[in-house]
C-alpha cells in the first residue's frame, strides 16, 4: 500500500486484502425489450486504481451497476470478487466487502444525517446492541472525508442536493469496504465539491481501494481514472488508458457528436471539447 | 453524535403511563360504577363477590384484549409502513385484515367454533390475501412499486368483502347479525383464554418484528440502496410482510376488523421523534395499546347501554387524524 | 430541498381517494337500511327495531281488518287457498290445527312443527324469499313473514298471480290476529276462533293463578356474540309477564335487544331463562359470571319447542314458564 495521507483526520484504514472486481461477459436483457442492455461486457476493475466506466445515455453504464447489485438477472457471464463469483456471496458479506452508491435515491425516511450515515454500518452489526467503538470512528471519517460533517445536525430532509448526494457518499464510505463502486455521484455537485470527490476517489484508491466509476464527466474521468472503459449500446467500444480511449474519432462515433480532443497542458491528461452540432439534433438510439 | 433511543425514551414512558391510568379508568367505569379502591381490591380478588367477578371476569380481560390488539395492530401497521415504504399502509387497507375475517368467518359459517381453529383460519386467511396481493402486484407492475401494492390491497380487501357476504348469504339473520358484529370490531366477551392467546401472538410475531426492526431501517431507503447495504430486499420484505399480516389476523381473529389504529399510531409515533424502526415499533405498541383502550371505554360508554362496534369508534377517531396528517404530507 | 415522506404526491393523492371510499363505502354498507332481524350495525340495530315495531304496531292499528301487513286485501274467496306455500312457522303449524294442512305444498327451511310437516317439500328461507322456488310448486297462496325484507318477493309473487298474505307475528295480539286472518282466508273461521279462544283462556287463567305473586325479575338471553336478550318488544316478555315474571330488560322495545353483559349485571335479574344448550354455554363463558344468577346456578330451563315461536302451543308456553317462576302456585296452574 503506498503511503499517502491526505489529511489529517484521517487514521490508518485496517489493512485487508486488495480484491480486483472483474465483470466477465455478463449480458443483460430486460423484460419486454428486443436488444440487450449489456452484451457481453467484460470490465476488469484493479485495486489501487480508479476505473471508470463512460459513454452515452442508454449504453447500459446504470445496467452494470444493477446488475453487480444483482437487481437484475444476467443472462450469461459472471460478475467477480477476486476468483470468488459474486452469486455465492450472501448479501451481508457483498455489502461488507462492496460499497455501492446508486445514481438515484429518493429521501424517504426523515433522519438525522449521522443516524442515516451509521446506516452504512448494518453489514458489520448485528440485530441487536449499541453502535461500537469501531462503527462509531468509521461513520466519523466517512462523514469528515466527504465533507458531509458540514450537516452534522441537520436532517435529511432538509439537504440540498449537493449534501444529499455526498452523506450518501458517506454512508457508503462507512461501510469501510475495499470496493467502491458508484453510478455518476458528481451529479449536483458544483465545482468544489465534484473536484472534492474525484480526489477523494483518487485517495481511496492509493490507499488500495478497487474504484469503480461510472460518470458523464470525460474530462475528470481522463484526469484521475487510470483505466477507462468506453460502452456503446450495450458493448465495449473500447477499454484502456484514458490517452487509449480518450480519441476523436472512437469518441465522435460513439457520442455522435462533433467533438475535439486535445490535451490539457496544465494536467496532462486528454481533454475533450465538443463542438457546436450545427443543427444536426441527431436521433439517440 | 449518535444516541439511539434517546429521542423515544420520554414518549414511551410517557405513554405507558398514560396507558396504565387509562386502563385503570377503563376497568372502573362502566354500567355498573366501580371506584379505582375497589378495582385495586377487586384485581386482588378481595371485597364484594360481584364487583369481584365484574372486574375479574368481566372488564379486565376486556380492557387487557383491547391493549394487546392494539399493541399488536399499532406494531403490524409500522411494520407494513416501513416494508411497503409508504405511511398510508395498514393491515386493513392491505386486504390483510378482510383475508383473515374470510378464513376465519368460513370456519364460523361451517359451525367451527374453537377459537384455536379459528384463529389458525384467520393465519390461513391472511397469509393468502398477502400472497395474493404482492402476486397481483408483481404481475402487473412488478412488486417493487409500492403503490402497485396498496392497489393491490384495496382489490383483495374488496374481494374479501365480497367473499365474506357471499359466505353469509343463506344464514340465518340471527348468525348474520353476529357475523356483521364481529366484522365491525368488538372487545366485548373477552376471556382470559383470548387474552392469553393474543398475547402470544403479539409477543412472538411482534418481537420478530422488533427483532428485525434493523432491517426495516435500510428497506425503507429504497431497493437498490437495501440491496447495496446487505438486505435480501426480496426475501426480507416477503418475511416482513408476513409476520405482519399474521399479527394484524390474530388480531381479526381476537377482536373482529378493526382499523385505523395501524395506520395512525405508526404516524403518530414518528411524530413523536422515533424514527428508527426498533423505537418506532415499541412506541406504536405502547400508544396503539393506549388508543384502542380507550376507544374501548369510548365504544362502551357513549351509548350506553348499547356496545357500539369498536372499528367504528376507530374509523371515527383515526379519519380526522388521517385528514390533517394527510393535509402536512400532501402540503 | 423538500422532500416528500415516504411516497410520491400522486400516489398519496391516489391512496387517500382509496382510503375515503373504502370508509365512505364501509359507512354506507353498515347503515343500509335493514330489518331488524337481518344485517345492521348492532349500534343502530335497537333504534331500527324499535322504530320497525312501533311502525308496525300503528300499521296494525290503522290497517283495515280485510288487509295484511303489508296493505295487501286478503283473498275473498276461499278457492284462493287451494295451494299454500306458508313460509311463516307461526301461520305453518296454525294450518295443521285448523285441519287444513292438506292444502300444504311447501313450508319454509326453518318449519320444524309439528313433525309431519317434514313432508311437505322445504322452498328456502323465509325471510329472503326464493320466489322461483316458491312458484316451482304452484302455489295459489304464500303466506309470508311481514318485514320489509320480504316486499320485493310480495310484488314479485303477486305480479305472477299468487295471493300472498303478509302477517307479523312479535306479539301476542300478532298471533291473536293472526289466527282469525288466517282461519277466514281458508275458510275455518270457526275453528280459527276456537283455538284463540282457548289460547287466550289458557293464558287468562295462568294470570289469575298468579295475581298477586311477586314479579321475579328476569333476564332471556338468546344470542351471545353479541349478546343479545328479549326485550320489550317480543312476544316472550309478554309470557314473562303473564307467567308472573318480570324481564329486567322490558324497557327496550326491541324484540331482541343488543346489551352488555355489563348491563344485565347492573339490572341484576334474580334468574337467567335459557335452554339446555344456551345454559351449557353460557356456563363456560368466564365473563358471565360477572352476573349474579349465573355465579349462583339460579337457571330457569325453558323449553324451545313451546317458546321457540308463538303458535297454538303460547298457552303451555306459559304454564311451564309460571312453573319454573313459581313453583308454590304450580298446582293451581291448568294441566
Amino acid at each position: 500500500m503506498r503511503a499517502d495521507a491526505v489529511t489529517v483526520n484521517v487514521t490508518a484504514q485496517p489493512a485487508r486484502a486488495a480484491v480486483p472486481l472483474r465483470f466477465e461477459g455478463v449480458s443483460v436483457k430486460y423484460r419486454g425489450r428486443t436488444t440487450r442492455a449489456l452484451d457481453g461486457v467484460t470490465v476488469q476493475a484493479a485495486p489501487g486504481h480508479v476505473t471508470a466506466v463512460v459513454g452515452p445515455n442508454g449504453s447500459g453504464k446504470s445496467t452494470l451497476v444493477r446488475a453487480l447489485l444483482r437487481r437484475v438477472p444476467l443472462e450469461t457471464g459472471r460478475i467477480l470478487l477476486g476468483d470468488i463469483d459474486l452469486l455465492t456471496v450472501a448479501p451481508r458479506d457483498f455489502a461488507a466487502q462492496i460499497a455501492v452508491v446508486s445514481q438515484r435515491e429518493e429521501p424517504s425516511l426523515p433522519l438525522s444525517v449521522a443516524e442515516f450515515v451509521a446506516l452504512g454500518r448494518f453489514p458489520h452489526r448485528g440485530a441487536f446492541g449499541a453502535m461500537s467503538q469501531a462503527d462509531t470512528a468509521a461513520v466519523q471519517r466517512a462523514m469528515e472525508r466527504t465533507g458531509a460533517i458540514e450537516t452534522d445536525g441537520r436532517r435529511t430532509d432538509e439537504l440540498s442536493g449537493g449534501e444529499w448526494q455526498r452523506v450518501r457518499i458517506a454512508r457508503a464510505l462507512a461501510q469501510e469496504t475495499r470496493v467502491m463502486v458508484l453510478d455518476e455521484p458528481t451529479t449536483f455537485l458544483d465545482i468544489a465539491h465534484e473536484m472534492a470527490v474525484f480526489e477523494l476517489l483518487d485517495s481511496l484508491a492509493r490507499e488500495g481501494c478497487t474504484v469503480l466509476l461510472v460518470s458523464h464527466q470525460l474530462n475528470l474521468v481522463a484526469r484521475f481514472a487510470s483505466h477507462i472503459v468506453l460502452l456503446h449500446r450495450g458493448q465495449v467500444a473500447a477499454a484502456g488508458t484514458p490517452s487509449d480511449v480518450m480519441r476523436g474519432e472512437i469518441l465522435e462515433r460513439v457520442y455522435d457528436w462533433p467533438l475535439v480532443v486535445t490535451r490539457d497542458p496544465a494536467v496532462g491528461a486528454p481533454a475533450l471539447l465538443p463542438l457546436r452540432g450545427g443543427g444536426r439534433g441527431r436521433h439517440r438510439g | 453524535m449518535i444516541r439511539p433511543g434517546a429521542s423515544t425514551l420520554l414518549p414511551l414512558v410517557l405513554g405507558a403511563a398514560a396507558l396504565v391510568l387509562v386502563a385503570l379508568v377503563a376497568v372502573a367505569v362502566g354500567a355498573v360504577p366501580i371506584s379505582l379502591s375497589d378495582v385495586v381490591q377487586g384485581v386482588l380478588g378481595q371485597g364484594d363477590v360481584a364487583i369481584v367477578s365484574i372486574v375479574r371476569d368481566l372488564r379486565a380481560p376486556r380492557v387487557a384484549l383491547a391493549a394487546l390488539v392494539g399493541a399488536a395492530l399499532g406494531m403490524s401497521g409500522g411494520a407494513l409502513q416501513g416494508t411497503l415504504r409508504n405511511q398510508l399502509a395498514e393491515p386493513y387497507l392491505l386486504g390483510v385484515s378482510g383475508g383473515a375475517a374470510v378464513g376465519a368467518v368460513l370456519l364460523m359459517s361451517l359451525r367451527v367454533t374453537d377459537p384455536f381453529l379459528v384463529t389458525v383460519g384467520a393465519f390461513v386467511g391472511a397469509a393468502t390475501a398477502a400472497a395474493l396481493v404482492t402476486a397481483l402486484a408483481r404481475v402487473v407492475g412488478g412488486s417493487g412499486d409500492t403503490r402497485l401494492l396498496l392497489m393491490a390491497g384495496v382489490v383483495v380487501g374488496a374481494f374479501a368483502n365480497a367473499a365474506i357476504l357471499v359466505a353469509l348469504a343463506d344464514a340465518p339473520p340471527d348468525r348474520l347479525r353476529g357475523a356483521l358484529w364481529w366484522m365491525m370490531g368488538s372487545a366485548a366477551g373477552a376471556s382470559w383464554q383470548a387474552v392469553g392467546r393474543i398475547a402470544v401472538a403479539t409477543l412472538v410475531l411482534g418481537g420478530a418484528l422488533v427483532w428485525r426492526a434493523r432491517e426495516l431501517d435500510v428497506l425503507v431507503l429504497g431497493d437498490e440502496p437495501a440491496a447495496a447495504l446487505g438486505v435480501d430486499v426480496e426475501r426480507a420484505s416477503r418475511r416482513m410482510f408476513l409476520v405482519a399480516s399474521l399479527l394484524a389476523a390474530a388480531t381479526v381473529a381476537s377482536a373482529g376488523l378493526i382499523g385505523f389504529i395501524g395506520l395512525v399510531v405508526p404516524n403518530l409515533a414518528r411524530a413523536l421523534g422515533a424514527q428508527r424502526h426498533r423505537g418506532m415499533l415499541i412506541l406504536s405498541a405502547v400508544y396503539g395499546a393506549l388508543l384502542l383502550v380507550a376507544a374501548d371505554l369510548v365504544a362502551r360508554t357513549v351509548r350506553a347501554p348499547a356496545d357500539l362496534p369498536l372499528g367504528a369508534v376507530t374509523a371515527l377517531i383515526g379519519v380526522p387524524f388521517f385528514l390533517t396528517r394527510l393535509r402536512k404530507v400532501v402540503l | 430541498m423538500s422532500v416528500l415522506f415516504f411516497a410520491s404526491e400522486q400516489a398519496v393523492r391516489r391512496a387517500a381517494l382509496v382510503l375515503v371510499s373504502v370508509v365512505m363505502g364501509a359507512v354506507a354498507a353498515c347503515t343500509t337500511p335493514g330489518d331488524s332481524a337481518s344485517a345492521g350495525s348492532s349500534a343502530t340495530s335497537s333504534a331500527t327495531e324499535s322504530l320497525a315495531a312501533s311502525a308496525a304496531g300503528s300499521r296494525r292499528a290503522s290497517a283495515p281488518a280485510d288487509t295484511d301487513d303489508f296493505g295487501t286485501p286478503f283473498p275473498k274467496d276461499v278457492s284462493a287457498s287451494a295451494r299454500i306455500v306458508s313460509l311463516n312457522p307461526t301461520a305453518t303449524e296454525l294450518l295443521y290445527t285448523l285441519g287444513v294442512s292438506e292444502r300444504l305444498v311447501g313450508r319454509s327451511a326453518w318449519d320444524e312443527f309439528p313433525a309431519e310437516v317434514k313432508s311437505v317439500p322445504s322452498v328456502g328461507n323465509g325471510i329472503g324469499v326464493n320466489v322461483e322456488a316458491v312458484l316451482g310448486v304452484r302455489p295459489t297462496l304464500v303466506v309470508l313473514y311481514a318485514t320489509p325484507e320480504n316486499r320485493t318477493a310480495a310484488e314479485a309473487l303477486q305480479r305472477a298471480g299468487v295471493h300472498t298474505i303478509a302477517l307479523r307475528v312479535d306479539h301476542i295480539a300478532d298471533f291473536m290476529a293472526l289466527t282469525t286472518r288466517l282461519g277466514r282466508v281458508v275458510g275455518a273461521e270457526r275453528r280459527a276462533i276456537t283455538v284463540r279462544d282457548t289460547v287466550q283462556a289458557t293464558l287468562d287463567s295462568v294470570r289469575a293463578v298468579l295475581r298477586g305473586v311477586t314479579a321475579t325479575p328476569v333476564v332471556w338471553p338468546v344470542w351471545l356474540a353479541p349478546t343479545m336478550v328479549i326485550g320489550g318488544g317480543s312476544f316472550l316478555d309478554e309470557l314473562i309477564e303473564i307467567a308472573g315474571g318480570h324481564n329486567v330488560f322490558h324497557d327496550s322495545p326491541a324484540p331482541s335487544p343488543q346489551v352488555s353483559i355489563e348491563e344485565i349485571a347492573k339490572r341484576n335479574p334474580d334468574f337467567v331463562i335459557a335452554s339446555d344448550s344456551t345454559m351449557a354455554r353460557l356456563r363456560k363463558d368466564a365473563p358471565w359470571r360477572a352476573v349474579r344468577a349465573v355465579r349462583d346456578a339460579r337457571w330457569l330451563r325453558s323449553d324451545p319447542a313451546l317458546t321457540g315461536r308463538p303458535s297454538v302451543v303460547l298457552g303451555m308456553a306459559a304454564v311451564s314458564l309460571a312453573r319454573v317462576m313459581h313453583p308454590e302456585r304450580a298446582a293451581a296452574l291448568p294441566r
